[in-house]
């Protein structure tokens, strides 16, 4: 049992942790898909005479996507994919980076 | 029938457990006892009818073996106690465990306010070395709790001054010090489980002698001896092996042979007996090892209720006694006139100090006075007593003590078919339960082959009296759980991920929008030079771009990962240090 603690203190302060890449993948791209899907409706529904005037600048990356109810659908699946890769990418380098440097 | 004889020396819980697992395993075994009775430290003594349990013990295991074979053998005589055990200090009685409005009730309100002074001082300029247990309970409390509460009844345990103590002691004895179980307490904390663990308790009827002796009449039903008053006076070994048993049976010498052996000796003993001796450096190792005694104080008081604890601790520094037993509340059948109380005062000596050199009958006065000092119960009231006398009771866990015992254990593990077990056959502060499973495993190595590694049985009951409630599954998947969540993040690494990302990012927006091209090219995007200088919506301001993503990027993933990693350690220490704080408010059950 005083082993079991030890290698947990080890563990804890020692190892760095590794990050599961779909998951983080997962999770930004629901995080990014959800902000401008919140983003976007929040601007639809506020209205005026120039609707989201910024944010449809978005447009220029996300070819289709427009400040409107439909657009905050394209938005969002757009913004997931995005979230997706970046997210993937980060813990994918992450760890890749993580193993390089514990077996030096 | 030497042949596949398991010889026990030793009918202690450990000893008990070794013999009967082996007749569970179809082998003959001989336990033997230098005592008259069999239970070792957790017998139970008997004076004109009253059970006197030396030292108290609270019938309370995680071990699921030892607590089926508990249940089995005494099945209904196995009484549920409710648990009340308080602190004597300055005339008054605290709560134990400790709760801290009725100490700050007690103790008034200038001490008290002086208390919760020292304890902020002690807080905020704490001893940057913990060396010693008054420094290491000091740093955590406070020194006027310290001095309050910590030091004298510690001091009477062990017969040494707390700045002599050492620290790592305490570590040892606090099983909270483990960052496993201040993580592990954080997330079950069964509430009502513990209160019930805390405040009740299991005890048999007559003592716990009572579950010894039916261990003993199990074994023997089943062929095997338990031979008392047998004290082994020679260990015969043959190289790597144990051969025989010299044993001195009421003055006749007899030879006792086996094919292997266990014994729950003191260590010191068993090198002093093994013929031939161990090489000099082990012997003198062993001959270092320290041990406390117990002098128990009965005393027999005419009254039928003193007071309804358990036990008290006396931490009055007027009086010798460190703790007294209320037989009577541990078991109504511990007394046989219910018109009377037995008391246990228990007196913590060293074997050849003047406690331990006085005449039973001197000490049976020391015990009426200062039972009567304290207030407990007046002098005249008391018609008799008896005095139980428990060497080696506690194996001292001193500053030397871990590489001495690593030199013994080195030669005790050469031994082919031989095992020490319990807690003086190990140097271990084991509670019964992990005495018992010492002797399990010892017998299951020796018969079955098996390879447990039985020095590493281990204590630690605050930990299971506290959280440990839950299944060893759960802790296991929880242990693994808090591995991966507690771990830290590596700083370069989030931090060239997230530069490498940022980087690929923002010339990958950049490229885009020139290659898209227009009247105005990427006004907003350009927008970033205030941040970057010299970044341009351009071919070569995407490269520029790519430099400053990665900058950007690495120095933001450092950051968070470091700020992630402090904050993580910052919440660890916190945690730990309350479970600390938390089990030290029942130290004293683990001394």
């Amino acid at each position: 049992m005083a082993d079991n603690d030890a290698n947990l203190e080890q563990v804890i302060l020692t190892r760095v942790v590794r990050l599961n890449a779909k998951i983080q993948g997962i999770v930004t791209g629901l995080v990014a898909g959800l902000g401008l899907f919140v983003a976007t409706n929040w601007l639809v529904l506020k209205g005026g005479k120039y609707v989201g005037l910024h944010l449809s600048l978005l447009g220029q990356f996300f070819i289709g996507y427009r400040v409107t109810f439909l657009g905050s659908l394209v938005g969002f699946g757009y913004a997931f994919v995005c979230g997706f890769v970046l997210g993937y990418s980060v813990a994918w380098l992450y760890n890749w980076f993580a193993d390089l440097r514990q077996a030096k | 029938m030497d042949n596949d004889t398991i010889v026990v020396i030793g009918a202690g819980p450990a000893g008990l457990s070794a013999a009967h697992e082996a007749v569970k395993l179809q082998r003959h075994a001989i336990v033997l006892e230098k005592r008259d009775k069999v239970g070792g430290l957790a017998r139970t003594e008997n004076y004109r009818g009253y059970s006197l349990d030396i030292g108290g013990h609270r019938f309370f295991t995680k071990v699921e073996e030892v607590n089926r074979l508990w249940r089995r053998i005494l099945g209904q005589e196995f009484l549920r106690r409710p648990r009340l055990s308080r602190i004597y200090y300055n005339r008054r009685f605290f709560y134990y465990p400790l709760r801290p409005l009725n100490a700050l009730i007690g103790l008034g309100f200038w001490s008290s306010l002086r208390i919760v002074a020292s304890y902020v001082r002690w807080q905020l300029f704490p001893h940057s070395r913990e060396e010693t247990f008054e420094q290491w309970v000091t740093n955590r409390f406070g020194k006027r709790l310290f001095r309050t509460f910590f030091k004298t009844y510690t001091e009477k345990v062990w017969g040494i001054s707390c700045a002599e103590l050492r620290a790592e002691w305490a570590a040892q004895r606090i099983r909270g010090l483990s960052l496993k179980t201040a993580l592990v307490s954080m997330f079950l904390t069964p509430k009502k489980t513990i209160k019930t663990l805390i405040e009740e308790f299991e005890y048999p009827r007559l003592g716990p002698g009572m579950m010894w002796q039916a261990v003993k009449e199990e074994v023997e039903r089943q062929g095997s001896q338990v031979r008392l008053n047998c004290e082994v006076v020679g260990i015969r070994r043959s190289g790597k092996r144990i051969e025989s048993l010299t044993l001195s049976n009421r003055g006749h010498d007899e030879v006792v042979q086996g094919a292997v052996f266990v014994s729950s000796m003191p260590l010191r003993e068993f090198f002093q007996k093994l013929d031939p001796p161990p090489p000099a450096i082990v012997a003198q190792a062993a001959e270092r090892l320290q041990y406390r005694d117990l002098i128990v104080v009965c005393l027999i008081v005419r009254k039928p209720d003193l007071f309804p604890d358990n036990w008290i601790y006396i931490h009055d520094p007027t009086v010798k006694v460190g703790r007294i037993q209320n037989y009577k509340n541990w078991s109504p059948d511990m007394v046989p006139d219910g018109a009377k109380t037995s008391l246990g005062l228990e007196y913590f000596c060293s074997r050849g100090d003047a406690l331990w050199s006085m005449a039973d009958s001197a000490l049976v006065e020391l015990g009426k006075q200062e039972v009567a000092r304290i207030g407990l119960a007046e002098i005249a009231d008391i018609e008799d007593g008896c005095v139980l006398r428990a060497s080696e009771a506690y194996p001292v866990y001193d500053a030397e003590y871990r590489a001495h015992l690593a030199l013994v254990r080195e030669f005790i593990d050469g031994l082919e078919n031989f095992h020490t077990i319990g807690r003086n056959g190990l140097h271990r502060y084991n509670n019964q339960d992990h005495a018992m499973l010492t002797g399990m495993l010892a017998a299951r190595n020796l018969i079955l082959g098996e390879h447990h590694d039985l020095w590493k049985v281990n204590t630690e009951p605050e930990y299971q009296e506290e959280a440990l409630v839950e299944g060893d599954a759960v802790l296991r998947a929880l242990e693994q759980a808090l591995a991966r969540v507690f771990t830290k993040l590596d700083r370069t690494a989030l931090g060239l991920s997230l530069g490498t990302v940022s980087a690929v990012v923002l010339f990958a927006a950049t490229l885009l929008v020139v290659v898209k091209g227009g009247d105005v090219v990427g006004p907003n995007l350009q927008l970033l030079r205030h941040y970057f200088p010299g970044y341009a919506v351009t071919f070569s301001g995407s490269f520029v771009g790519l430099a400053y993503g990665f900058g950007s990027g690495f120095i933001g993933g450092w950051i968070f990962a470091a700020l992630r990693n402090a904050a993580l350690f910052l919440y660890l220490a916190r945690i730990h240090r309350k479970a600390q704080r938390r089990l030290l408010r029942r130290f004293f059950d683990y001394l």
